[in-house]
């Protein structure tokens, strides 16, 4: 590889590549962690759920 | 849940209810565009010789009607409906949530009156002039602004998952819109692009993809996340599968618009590097897909009697298909053969049929019900409804499959002199049957959307009729 040739536009698109890569490892390993699981989970209803508080605003 | 919750919260709901009609009627105005310029290619005598109405100038109101027209009114039904109610707040602005509507249906009018008059960027699914651009950034941002700031003052303490689609949808398409529409204004209805040659091509891709990734996917997902448990009344199937399904798709997606560019004079490893990309985007679409459709788990009986839960279910049979055959289409030797084709726009119209109108028609009739506090009037067309699109959208999809690989396969036969063995007419005359099939797929389709703007008009007017019944004793 030859980095002295690389311009300021190869090392911005070498960092994002790189932070991209690293960003999602931490996303799967935050994800996939028992520790999260039911800390996610806990969402899952969460659409379901707001029915609870409906008054859609109709006019009388 | 949040104690918050038990407080009853009066949201705005009357801004989604005027989307939600319009994306009806332009779902009807954008298949029937469809439908005239499938036939116009299948029987070219329907041009009429008059330009305002040939398949150059219709093609972009047809991709314009449909996917900003219908698909940016069911988004921005969608995303104002589901951020009050998994925030349980109203919305930041209802003001600006109305500026929005009446801005958004203008830029519908503007497209409407400029590109049948030929007035355009030659930009594929950016052909609107600066304008107009200028607008739909405007408008866009206060959809923008408004949705995040809605989600700023939510009274649960989680962002729900559909919310992350649509935010990330609305800060992308803000980005690619301003940079694939920057130009040259040299009068009020013309400007040049600042960008040239392999570069001006790259950009547009970059754009074009990506408003197939994050417009129509992942808008749309936030749509499938909402509204797939709900009607199914049940839980999603996987939370966590849903948070990596965001972050792979948000973080891939933005790699592969070069694939639409192999062969050309882009550098050969970009294409190659959006193939690949491509290939991998592949695990967190299907991941998403068997997420949406596992939600049923333990449900599926329903899907007999629950017609809009067909819809949203086979939505998600058409995405994960798609977003198989993209990646395919995207390797260099299956592009050789597909490129320019009619492949590409079967496959298209299986994700835009198949996956986003399914998927929106779904979630407006969930939110008929539940906006208009009524039963639909009528389940049985609903039904009828699903079916026809159903069967126009394979129609469609077969015609175009068979009618691409024929074209891709007589474009490079040779003979044994080394001579192409077909011209370009034999290939066009040999597609005519298959021309006619897809506009017959088209009528099928557009008959059901015509149903569907029946069956919801006369759904809110048997609710209007209901509720002046009832506050008839009130008043007395």
């Amino acid at each position: 590889m030859d980095v002295e040739s690389m311009t300021t536009n190869d090392w911005l698109g070498v960092f994002f590549a790189v932070f991209v890569f690293v960003a999602m490892i931490y996303v799967y390993f935050m994800v996939f962690r028992p520790a999260n699981k039911d800390k996610f989970e806990s969402q899952r209803r969460m659409a379901l759920d707001d029915d609870d508080h409906i008054n859609s605003g109709d006019k009388k | 849940m949040e104690a918050t919750q038990a407080i009853p919260v009066k949201y705005d709901m009357d801004v989604v209810r005027w989307f939600t009609i319009m994306a009806v009627i332009y779902l009807v105005v954008g298949t029937l565009l469809g439908v005239y310029i499938a036939s116009e290619l299948a029987w070219p005598f329907l041009n009429f010789d008059i330009p305002y109405i040939t398949f150059g100038r219709l093609r972009p109101l047809h991709t314009n009607a449909v996917i900003f027209a219908f698909g940016g009114c069911t988004l921005m039904a969608t995303g104002y409906y589901m951020v009050q109610r998994t925030g349980a707040t109203k919305l930041w602005s209802n003001g600006l949530a109305w500026f929005t509507f009446w801005g958004w249906n203008l830029i519908i009018v503007l497209a409407v009156i400029t590109l049948p008059l030929g007035m355009t960027q030659g930009k594929e699914y950016a052909e609107l002039e600066w304008p107009i651009d200028l607008l739909i950034a405007v408008v866009w941002l206060a959809f923008g602004f408004n949705h995040i700031m809605t989600v700023a003052i939510r009274k649960s303490s989680h962002i729900y998952v559909s919310n992350w689609f649509t935010m990330s949808m609305i800060i992308m398409i803000t980005y690619l819109h301003v940079v694939n529409s920057l130009a040259i204004p040299v009068s009020l209805t013309k400007s040049y692009s600042i960008y040239s040659g392999v570069q001006d091509a790259m950009i547009q891709w970059w754009w074009g993809h990506n408003a197939v990734g994050f417009y129509l996917t992942a808008g749309f997902l936030g749509i499938m996340y909402y509204f797939v448990p709900k009607q199914a009344n049940r839980p999603v199937f996987s939370y966590r599968l849903s948070v990596l399904h965001f972050w792979a798709l948000t973080f891939g997606y933005v790699w592969l618009g070069a694939h639409h560019l192999q062969y050309t004079a882009l550098p050969d490893w970009t294409g190659s590097l959006g193939a690949a990309i491509s290939l991998a985007m592949i695990i967190p679409s299907w991941g998403g897909a068997m997420n949406g459709m596992m939600t049923l788990s333990g449900a599926w009986d329903r899907l007999r009697t629950d017609y809009i839960l067909r819809f949203l279910v086979v939505s998600l049979a058409f995405y994960a298909m798609s977003t198989f055959e993209g990646p395919v289409m995207s390797i260099k030797t299956v592009n050789a053969l597909s490129h320019y084709t009619d492949w590409t726009i079967g496959h298209v119209h299986s994700g835009a049929l198949g996956w986003v109108a399914m998927v929106s028609m779904g979630a407006i009739y969930h939110m008929v019900k539940k906006l208009w506090h009524t039963e639909m009037y009528s389940d049985s067309l609903v039904n009828v409804h699903f079916w026809l699109a159903t069967i126009g959208a394979v129609i469609y999809v077969v015609a175009m499959w068979v009618s691409g690989i024929m074209q891709g396969l007589m474009w490079r036969d040779y003979d044994e002199y080394g001579a192409l063995t077909y011209t370009f007419v034999e290939s066009v005359s040999a597609m005519h049957p298959y021309y006619a099939m897809r506009a017959i797929g088209g009528v099928i389709y557009n008959l059901g959307a015509w149903i569907m703007l029946y069956n919801v008009v006369m759904t809110v007017r048997q609710a209007s009729a209901a509720r002046g019944t009832n506050a008839v004793p009130a008043k007395a």
